[in-house]
């Protein structure tokens, strides 16, 4: 009688899901992400700092970092993480040159690895900031000391030395708001996520009963 | 245990893949009707066990389950966990569709060979059949570590010091497996023999 069969199986499935579930969820109730790398970049004038971490909280030490250029895949630095898997570069010249888009990919041992990009828009405006003074400077001593242009020059320097000034605190101010947006994309496992996916597992082997059976029937 | 996506060459890619689907032909040829709910839970528990960290000193691992799983299902094993990852890499981007090939190979090669190599000792019972249930669970961790070792093998890495990390970080979870193993191998034995069928076929 293989349906008498199924159900008794059926039925000893059931426990014996029961109880592996419980042994799990029980004894270790908060489900992770098992070993993903992730990495995040944000920009702080003309550095840019990184931070790699094994999800969801711990940090990937003495892992590899790869800038790269996102598009061409050019290598442009490699570092590795400190014990806190942060890592910090100046912004290439080049890169800033030619507004890339940086992907940062951390490689942490055993085959785990993540990515992060970061846009041109997300970390040039330091980087100009940051050269601005020196072409200013450079064309200062060339112009002629004229009282009025002196004059407008040194409101333009102001400017941007304000300018300057207020990205700084501004980079300062939104660090956190950036953190906690950078934490809100981690998609973290949930119990449904879990459980979606054990539905799943049940839903393709129900299926591929449904198939056989059919077979059987039918042959 | 799972390889992150963009670490192998295609190569290993390739081969892993090849490898899984002759696995998976033949696990899916050897699976017959009344097996289906044997293999559903068995993907399911895998599938839960590799998500979950247990805290083991400094690092967290998770568990495998491959020993089980070759324990009770065989060949069967390889299309459980092919669809386990699958699932794994579409919901939570874990591991990944290109190396899919090459993760279900690590974690389900292990699983056969550990089904072969214990099968007899297993069908014996009394003592021999409860140590082989524990050293299945175990072995296969043990052989899982160094197959990730060997797919890395190419990436750059050395051999040894990624087969080092891998084992010494798998050491607790060997010891963990063998135990689950051995417990689950007992507790079916006396309540529901016939989930162990696979064994004695």
């Amino acid at each position: 009688m293989p349906e008498r069969l199924l159900s008794k199986r059926t039925l000893t499935a059931l426990r014996v899901l029961g109880l592996l579930l419980l042994l799990f969820l029980m004894a270790w109730a908060t489900p992770a992400l098992a070993h993903r790398v992730l990495v995040f970049a944000f920009a702080e004038g003309d550095t840019i700092h990184t931070e790699s971490k094994f999800v969801p909280n711990d940090p990937v030490r003495q892992g590899k970092i790869l800038v790269l250029e996102a598009k061409t895949g050019q290598e442009l630095l490699t570092g590795q993480t400190d014990g806190q898997g942060k890592f910090s570069f100046k912004i290439p010249a080049a890169a800033a040159a030619q507004k890339m888009d940086l992907k940062i990919v951390a490689e942490a041992a055993m085959g785990h690895r993540g990515e992060w990009l970061l846009k041109a828009d997300g970390y040039l405006p330091g980087a100009k900031v940051a050269a601005a003074p020196s072409p200013a400077a450079a064309l200062a001593p060339a112009a002629p000391p004229s009282p009025a242009t002196s004059g407008s020059k040194a409101a333009n320097v102001d400017q941007q030395a304000l300018e300057a000034f207020l990205n700084k605190v501004l980079e300062r101010e939104l660090a956190p708001i950036n953190e906690k947006l950078t934490e809100l994309t981690i998609h973290r496992t949930s119990l449904s996520d879990i459980l979606g996916g054990l539905g799943y597992i049940v839903g393709f082997f129900g299926l591929w009963a449904y198939l056989q059976s059919k077979r059987q029937r039918d042959s | 245990m799972h390889i992150s996506e963009g670490v192998l060459s295609p190569a290993v890619l390739g081969g892993g893949a090849a490898l899984a689907a002759v696995g998976t032909a033949i696990g899916l040829k050897k699976l017959d009707y009344e097996a289906i709910p044997r293999v559903a839970i068995l993907a399911a528990a895998f599938f839960v066990a590799t998500l979950i960290h247990i805290p083991v000193g400094p690092v967290a691992e998770h568990l495998v389950l491959n020993g089980l799983m070759g324990l009770l299902l065989g060949w069967l094993a390889v299309p459980a966990i092919l669809i386990a990852l699958f699932l794994q890499a579409l919901l939570f981007q874990f591991g990944g569709l290109t190396v899919l090939g090459v993760n279900t190979v690590t974690m389900a090669a292990p699983a056969v060979i550990c089904f072969y190599a214990f099968r007899g000792f297993l069908r014996r019972g009394g003592i021999p059949a409860s140590v082989a249930a524990f050293a299945c669970g175990a072995t296969a961790i043990l052989l899982s570590g160094l197959l990730v070792a060997a797919a890395l093998l190419f990436t750059g890495e050395g051999f040894l010091q990624v087969a080092e990390l891998v084992l010494v970080a798998h050491i607790p979870v060997m010891f963990i497996e063998g135990i689950i193993t051995l417990f689950i191998f007992l507790f079916l034995k006396k309540v529901n023999p016939e989930m162990l069928e696979g064994i004695y076929a």
